[in-house]
């Protein structure tokens, strides 16, 4: 009983790092219609600016958000401008080998400046331990749990309460007839891949304590962000953090049963009856697919 | 967008291109000799395939200083090894191009295993002083040549320090003591890990656990719990750098406390691994790797000579011991040329099979004795202890600056 509840609760801690990370991937997606491969990497960037916020300026790693989140903001909005609204009317593929290209680029930026070395953000007190009984977790674990739930609740809030969320919504269900209700597209594109990497700048505040920060870093969570926004449905965002929960604890509880050679197995056997069974993703509706429409 | 502006687009990568690559070139006069050197210098393994190759350097360097090889002076002719694809395109250049005579490399296992196929099918002879894969030397190849400890090796110095310094250390007999073996899935792992098993066996440990898994895992928490219910006494995992960081963060947070920790070369080596873990975290683990400056001089002769000429040459002190294997590596063979005529294939063979170094006599400790299959026997890896924030060799007792303690 002790066992299982301990792998309870690490695959949920699991399933919220998973989580904060794929939230903006699936909003991206959902609205512009773009599978942004450079997701993780932008996770990348946004944790050396945590790095080097925190060291510049003597602070803890959490205060660095109200750098980072504006500067990572801006770099999406960028992004969208200059790289991906140009080839929005193009074939999805070739939106596809932009955003690898940018993926490749940004790495091969960070090793050049940086070098392949691993940067270690101050822990300030979040890797503290939280013992209960059998189950122990970190406080900067925890942390990123409420945080996920939070944030896949503000987004909610934010995209069915105000008007640029409406704007949003109606531009990701039919860009031609909300351009000719008056709104502007190509900004409300921007903004929106300015919040989908805006996501993972608070992730990256809250992933930097926890681990090493490198050039190769965004690699080693957006495949299984890319599995969970797919379960979840591509553009459900309370989708995402199910599938996110759902992942983490099959994880868990696959790497003790069953080994951690195999868990991977495990994972993406799920992954494809998903993708069998239920293709439009485990809570994903009918949607607009279409870039164009 | 005009014509004069596509075209213009269009050529200026090939007139760049033509640009760097008349810049490299340089020929060789009579009284020199043309090798090779190929590298990853840059990309993600840039770092420490820089480090290997200024080994190299500062070998051909002191040899130039002594007269060369064979009354010549020795040119370097630089290859940048950035991928496998890169790796066979830069050993075609050097071969094909520069005519050297033979290449000297690599670091990465993988790039090794890519360039000498096509050296190979050259008849140009290639020497490893760096990569450890086991296949390297194992694929029947007639003119491949290593000069440093393997995977196997790593291996055998993981199991011998468990014999004869962990298993003493820990006042109990070797045989009771239950072992855990976890590594990363990657070619290099899962070869570190089957020797260890092999070698184990033969020992009589009790091995109850062989665990693989990927090195972009993001928690080893289960890993953990499997090794906890196992009552694990002695962990050996064979890693890179985020993996052993993952696991010895996660391993002490959830309170679990082996006897001995023992790593693999890569990630347990490097100075940055420990301050991220925390130096109370790392105190008393081991490693085995290839041999460090933090070892007896006795027995590493030479290597306080090598790091002065490394701080005078590049200002800083050595940033791993790749750049004194890759040295060490280059003086056996250069210093085996130097005793043949000539450099075709059959002369060099010639030359590496004469050789006979004990060990207790070169910059790296160990000594040089060549197998039919190119693989430097003598060759083998240092037991080492994180104590007091720095990696202190323990193992062997002839090499060691101190015991190893529990």
């Amino acid at each position: 009983m002790d066992l299982i509840f301990t792998n309870l609760v690490n695959g949920l801690m699991l399933g919220a790092l998973y989580a904060i990370v794929s939230v903006g991937l699936t909003l991206v997606f959902g609205i512009v219609k773009v599978i942004n491969f450079a997701h993780g990497e932008f996770l990348m960037v946004a944790m050396f600016l945590v790095f080097f916020a925190t060291a510049y300026f003597g602070v803890h790693p959490y205060v660095t958000l109200v750098v980072v989140l504006p500067l990572i903001f801006g770099l999406g909005m960028l992004v969208q401008r200059v790289l991906i609204e140009p080839l929005q009317d193009s074939d999805e593929h070739i939106m596809i080998f932009a955003t690898v290209g940018l993926s490749i680029a940004m790495i091969n930026l960070m090793l050049m400046l940086f070098g392949p070395d691993i940067y270690s953000t101050p822990s300030s007190g979040l890797r503290t331990v939280v013992d209960m009984g059998p189950a122990m977790f970190l406080t900067g674990q925890l942390n990123i749990l409420i945080a996920a739930i939070a944030l896949v609740g503000g987004i909610h809030l934010f995209l069915t309460r105000t008007q640029l969320g409406r704007a949003i919504r109606a531009t990701g269900q039919n860009r031609a007839a909300a351009q000719l209700m008056g709104i502007n597209v190509s900004w409300v594109y921007m903004v929106t891949f300015g919040i989908g990497v805006s996501c993972v700048g608070l992730a990256a505040v809250l992933i930097a304590p926890l681990y090493p920060t490198s050039p190769e870093v965004g690699q080693y969570f957006v495949l299984l962000s890319f599995v969970v926004v797919v379960m979840g449905g591509l553009g459900s965002i309370s989708g995402a953090l199910l599938a996110a929960m759902i992942i983490g604890i099959v994880d868990a509880f696959a790497g003790f049963y069953l080994g951690a050679n195999v868990k991977d197995l495990v994972v993406f056997g799920i992954f494809l009856l998903v993708l069998i069974f239920r293709p439009q993703g485990l809570f994903g509706g009918a949607r607009n697919m279409s870039h164009v429409s | 967008m005009t014509m004069q502006k596509k075209l213009a687009r269009a050529l200026l990568p090939a007139a760049f291109a033509v640009a760097a690559s008349t810049s490299v070139i340089s020929t060789a006069s009579a009284d020199e000799v043309k090798f090779g050197a190929l590298y990853p210098l840059s990309g993600p393994l840039a770092l420490l395939g820089e480090e290997s190759f200024r080994g190299l350097e500062i070998a051909v360097e002191e040899i130039n200083a002594n007269g060369g090889v064979q009354g010549m002076q020795i040119v370097l002719e630089g290859g940048d090894a950035v991928d496998q694809n890169q790796a066979i395109g830069e050993a075609r250049r050097l071969i094909s191009r520069e005519n050297v005579e033979a290449i000297f490399g690599t670091y990465a296992s993988s790039r090794s295993i890519a360039a000498s196929q096509v050296t190979e099918l050259a008849g140009v002879p290639y020497f490893e002083l760096g990569a450890v894969a086991h296949e390297i030397t194992n694929r029947g190849f007639e003119n491949m040549y290593r000069t440093n400890p393997t995977a196997r090796h790593m291996a055998r110095t993981h199991i011998d320090m468990i014999l004869e310094a962990v298993a003493p250390a820990l006042g109990r007999d070797a045989a009771d003591l239950r072992i855990g073996i976890i590594h990363e899935d990657s070619n290099y792992g899962s070869s570190v890990a089957s020797f260890q098993e092999l070698y184990g066996e033969e020992a009589g440990l009790n091995i109850v656990m062989v665990e693989g898994y990927p090195a972009t895992n993001v928690d080893m928490s289960s890993i953990v719990l499997r090794l906890r219910e196992r009552d694990v006494d002695i962990v050996m995992q064979t890693s890179y750098q985020d993996d052993s960081i993952l696991f010895l963060r996660q391993a002490n947070e959830r309170g679990f406390e082996p006897s001995a920790i023992i790593g693999g070369g890569g990630g347990y080596s490097m100075m940055p691994t420990a301050e991220a873990v925390g130096f109370d975290v790392i105190e008393g683990v081991l490693n085995a790797d290839f041999t460090q400056y933090a070892v007896n001089e006795g027995f590493a002769v030479g290597v306080d000579e090598f790091v002065e000429a490394y701080r005078a040459k590049y200002g800083s002190d050595p940033r791993s011991g790749h750049s004194l294997n890759n040295y060490a590596g280059a003086k056996i063979v250069l210093e085996a040329l130097d005793q043949v005529e000539g450099f075709t294939p059959e002369t060099i063979r010639e030359a590496l099979m004469a050789v006979d170094i004990p060990a207790g006599t070169t910059a790296v400790g160990y000594g040089a004795k060549f197998a039919e299959n190119g693989q430097n026997d003598a060759a083998f890896m240092m037991g080492m202890q994180w104590r007091d924030g720095e990696l202190i060799t323990v193992y062997p007792p002839d090499a060691a600056v101190a015991d190893l303690e529990l």
